[in-house]
């Protein structure tokens, strides 16, 4: 063939995607390889076949296509364990050009993910700060914790219902058992269905999730059996009423106007129901103690509720009300671990400040 | 024991479940995924069947006793076995139907139709009384008692106002105005109390799974 | 004033602050049903969350597809459908698949209401197959299943897996859109339009450990708590109640008339514009009258 047909055929010919490259992606349970190649600098390349091979194998199969402005491809049906290797075949109208293949790879799992590592270092500082309180609290048993308002009245409230001669209403909350705010508010029920017992005023525990229904169910039963009034207990109590949540404020409203009790408990997780609830029991004249974590919801209950719990308020009502020294231990924590975080911020702050100056400097 | 074998149990799947956040092998996460989707789902299942008993055996009480307005509870048992009836025998929708006759005229016998027909217009109506309620609050409780409360006043009105495009009448700057109190002071404020609101959740959870704190098992308290 | 005059002015505010709650109904009532009777025109202009999400998925990559999970329920259908409609209409105009799941098991009748609705608007105005919107060619309605968890973390890895079939029963590894629709990253973004917190779990489930883009659509009361992830990026832009899907339809038909689209489609955001208005104003002056009240019987004391 003359020379000069030789250079033309080399100058029309299809370039190649270059530098392909495979390797394991990380942080996984294994089963993917991240393919990268350098484009091909034609301009009539339209799309990239991927092919694999097992090694050892004789047959490429075809994995897939990408399009011309693609680097980059995730095979994520690779059998973890084997070496694969890869090549790329740039597709043109006219012509393909085939790379040259990766060196193998292997997809592996791994056994951490070493994205969550600021996550494990953070969580091993806050246990830290928590096991110390609790050490602590085993020794001091006069753990100081500021005056919460809203916990201050709850025995005021109960009494003005014993006085009324009406029940005490104790809405846990529309979330599962899998919600913390929801146990918070169970164990608050405990110590609540311990004073109702005592002073013989009707308690009504009307729940959402049938789970959430059982256990407050036996909590109760066993506070009132704690004090002694394993008798006044019954099963109209707790009951379930149903898992829709505008139906279940439909109800909720029913009981507050037909039952009128003198005092209101909305202590959980609400949504958008939280208004109607809390109107409606400030309409019937009963006094409302409210706590939630749902900070969307925490406006209406301050503007219909006499005492309001905010946000981790509620979690640490358990340790102010039962006075147990472990669980004022763990209230401490949550104080020194917020410092510690609020310590960071104004560090990172500061940090970000001197670096923006010093750029601004030298520009 | 009664009390000790919930108590190891949370312990063991408590830190399982931390354990799989930090490790994504296989093996790890295929167990994670038996504990949170079948073992959840088999509870869900059963514990739906102890919530019917309890809205069956509270109505029936209170029928029984003729207790107050105890002719709700008649309504509410008739519409729970109706809708159950209809659900398990009647069908889905008219192209998917049941082995229930399915038409009475145009009405048809689905659970979308009850689900159409009843569900959602009630559901909305529930949801759109909060218009009602937030309005009566607002006229009760909203007063310029002190500075915080006339400061909370003056950006509940320029909030308002710039929610609407009545708002860039007024003034074109108001929406922003009004989206920069969203974005920068309120969302301050809203992530300071997500941070006491996530501590208190990883302290609680650390409590619960140590089995410091026990008011979930009944009796209430702590250790 | 005379002392009578005055007593009588104070006794006056004093029965007005303790106005049954119901003539403050009643009126409410008025103010919302009014204007939706005898509507003013209203042009909501498009805020900033709201622009970007636009933006976004209209310069995202043709191929990628728009994804929407229906995370609400009927009741607050009226905030939030007007979105996914708005939405569906964006992405069908620029011919860009469309994939819709339900989170929530009462949101699927909406999905596919919403679905059939603007399908509808479009096959209307179709010719041929290539302007036709074809369930299975153009978008895939995979339904709900349950739990979210699995549904977050397997649509990572192999969508078909965690919907072998569709909401109509057929297998969707059979559906030719689903060939390229492999898992998130065959997603150019996926907006969840919900009335709860379910936007976060998206963003810790699926944005974290796959990297998904992702956006919201939420009622106007949820709003504040989803302004710190706009800010931070981890949304893209977000639509914010009614007044959200007002600009998002403003937008969108917008774009839709620039390409020749103009076909007078119903927007039910905006025309709801002059009843919201109408009502934020009315709970302002009630808020007046009842300080004006509260400071008059105050000084009297």
């Amino acid at each position: 063939m003359a020379f000069s047909s030789i250079v033309a055929l080399l100058v029309l010919s299809l370039a190649p995607p270059g530098d392909v490259a495979a390797s394991d992606v990380p942080n996984d349970e294994g089963g993917k390889i991240a393919v990268s190649w350098t484009r091909s600098p034609d301009t009539t390349v339209t799309s990239y076949r991927v092919l694999r091979q097992a090694v050892g194998a004789t047959e490429w199969e075809t994995l897939g296509f990408v399009g011309r402005l693609a680097s980059t491809y995730t095979d994520d049906a690779a059998a973890n364990d084997r070496q694969f290797q890869y090549r790329l075949i740039a597709v043109s109208p006219t012509e393909t050009a085939e790379s040259e293949p990766s060196a193998p790879a292997v997809a592996t799992a791994q056994w951490f993910n070493t994205e969550t590592l600021p996550a494990l270092i953070g969580s091993a500082i806050l246990i830290f700060v928590f096991l110390y309180f609790i050490n602590r609290a085993r020794r001091d048993r006069n753990l100081f914790i500021r005056r919460i308002s809203g916990l201050d009245h709850v025995e005021e409230a109960l009494g003005r219902a014993t006085e009324m001669g009406r029940p005490t209403l104790y809405v846990p909350g529309l979330s599962s058992i899998a919600d913390v705010a929801t146990i918070a508010s169970l164990n608050i029920l405990g110590e609540v269905a311990k004073r109702t017992a005592k002073y013989g005023t009707p308690l009504i525990v009307p729940n959402t999730d049938p789970i959430v229904y059982t256990v407050a169910r036996e909590i109760v039963k066993e506070s009132y059996t704690s004090v002694g009034r394993p008798d006044a207990f019954n099963q109209d109590i707790v009951f379930f009423v149903t898992d829709q949540q505008f139906a279940y404020a439909a109800a909720v409203d029913g009981i507050m106007t037909r039952e009128k009790p003198a005092t209101n408990f909305l202590i959980g997780m609400f949504y958008a129901e939280s208004l109607i609830l809390a109107e409606t029991g400030a309409a019937t004249g009963a006094i409302q103690i409210a706590g939630t974590d749902a900070v969307a919801q925490l406006p209406f209950f301050i503007t219909a509720c006499d005492y309001t719990l905010i946000g981790e308020e509620l979690y640490a009502a358990s340790a102010y009300l039962s006075r147990e020294p472990l669980l004022l231990g763990a209230t401490k924590a949550q104080d020194y671990s917020k410092a510690i975080i609020v310590g960071l911020i104004l560090l990172g702050t500061l940090l970000a400040l001197i670096a923006n100056v010093s750029t601004s400097r030298f520009m | 024991m009664q009390r000790r074998l919930p108590l190891m149990l949370v312990l063991v799947t408590g830190i399982f479940g931390a354990v799989a956040f930090f490790v994504p092998h296989g093996a790890v996460r295929s167990v994670d995924e038996v504990f949170r989707n079948d073992v959840q789902r088999i509870l869900a299942a059963f514990s739906l069947v102890l919530g019917v008993g309890s809205i069956v055996q509270h109505h029936l009480t209170k029928i029984q006793r003729k207790a107050s307005f105890w002719q709700y509870s008649w309504i509410t048992l008739t519409a729970l076995v109706l809708t159950a009836i209809v659900g398990v025998f009647g069908g889905i929708d008219p192209n998917r139907p049941g082995i229930l006759p399915t038409h009475i005229g145009s009405f048809s016998f689905h659970i979308q139709t009850i689900f159409s027909n009843m569900m959602v217009p009630l559901a909305a109506t529930m949801f759109s009384l909060l218009a009602f309620f937030m309005s009566s609050a607002a006229y009760r409780a909203f007063r310029a008692r002190n500075v915080e409360a006339t400061l909370l006043l003056a950006a509940a009105f320029i909030l308002m106002l710039g929610a609407v495009p009545l708002g860039r009448a007024i003034h074109a700057e108001l929406p922003s105005f009004a989206e920069w109190i969203l974005a920068v002071p309120n969302t301050a404020s809203k992530r300071g109390i997500l941070f006491g609101v996530e501590l208190g959740i990883f302290a609680t959870s650390l409590k619960i799974v140590l089995g410091i704190e026990r008011g979930w098992l009944g009796g209430g308290g702590g250790k | 004033m005379t002392p009578q005059a005055d007593s009588a002015r104070v006794s006056f505010w004093t029965r007005l602050q303790a106005i049954d709650r119901r003539w403050i109904y009643l009126v409410l009532a008025a103010v919302v049903i009014v204007p939706l009777l005898f509507p003013f025109k209203i042009k909501p202009k498009a805020t900033t969350p709201v622009q970007k999400l636009f933006n976004y998925i209209d310069t995202m990559p043709r191929e990628k597809a728009l994804v929407i999970s229906i995370d609400y329920t009927p009741d607050t259908r009226a905030e939030l459908q007007p979105m996914v409609v708005a939405l569906l209409r964006h992405a069908f105009a620029t011919r860009r698949p469309v994939g819709v799941l339900a989170m929530a098991v009462y949101g699927l009748g909406l999905g596919e209401e919403a679905l059939s609705q603007v399908a509808a608007e479009f096959n209307a105005h179709a010719t041929n197959h290539e302007d036709s919107i074809i369930n299975g060619e153009d978008y895939v309605f995979w339904g709900w299943t349950t739990p979210p968890l699995t549904v977050m973390l397997g649509m990572g890895e192999r969508i078909t897996n965690v919907f072998p079939v569709d909401y109509y029963g057929a297998r969707t590894e059979s559906l030719p859109i689903m060939r390229d629709l492999r898992n998130y990253d065959d997603m150019g973004i996926l907006v969840t339009v919900a009335a709860s917190a379910m936007p976060r779990s998206w963003i810790v489930y699926a944005q974290v450990q796959f990297g998904v883009h992702l956006s919201c659509g939420i009622t106007a009361v949820s709003a504040a708590d989803f302004y710190p992830y706009v800010n931070s990026g981890q949304f893209t832009g977000m639509l914010a109640g009614m007044k959200g899907a007002a600009e998002y339809e403003e937008l969108v038909t917008a774009k839709m008339n620039k390409e020749g689209l103009d076909w007078g489609l119903r927007n039910r955001g905006t025309e709801a514009m002059s009843s919201q208005t109408a009502a934020h104003l009315a709970i302002m002056a009630f808020i007046i009258i009842g300080n004006i009240g509260f400071f008059a019987t105050r000084r009297r004391k």
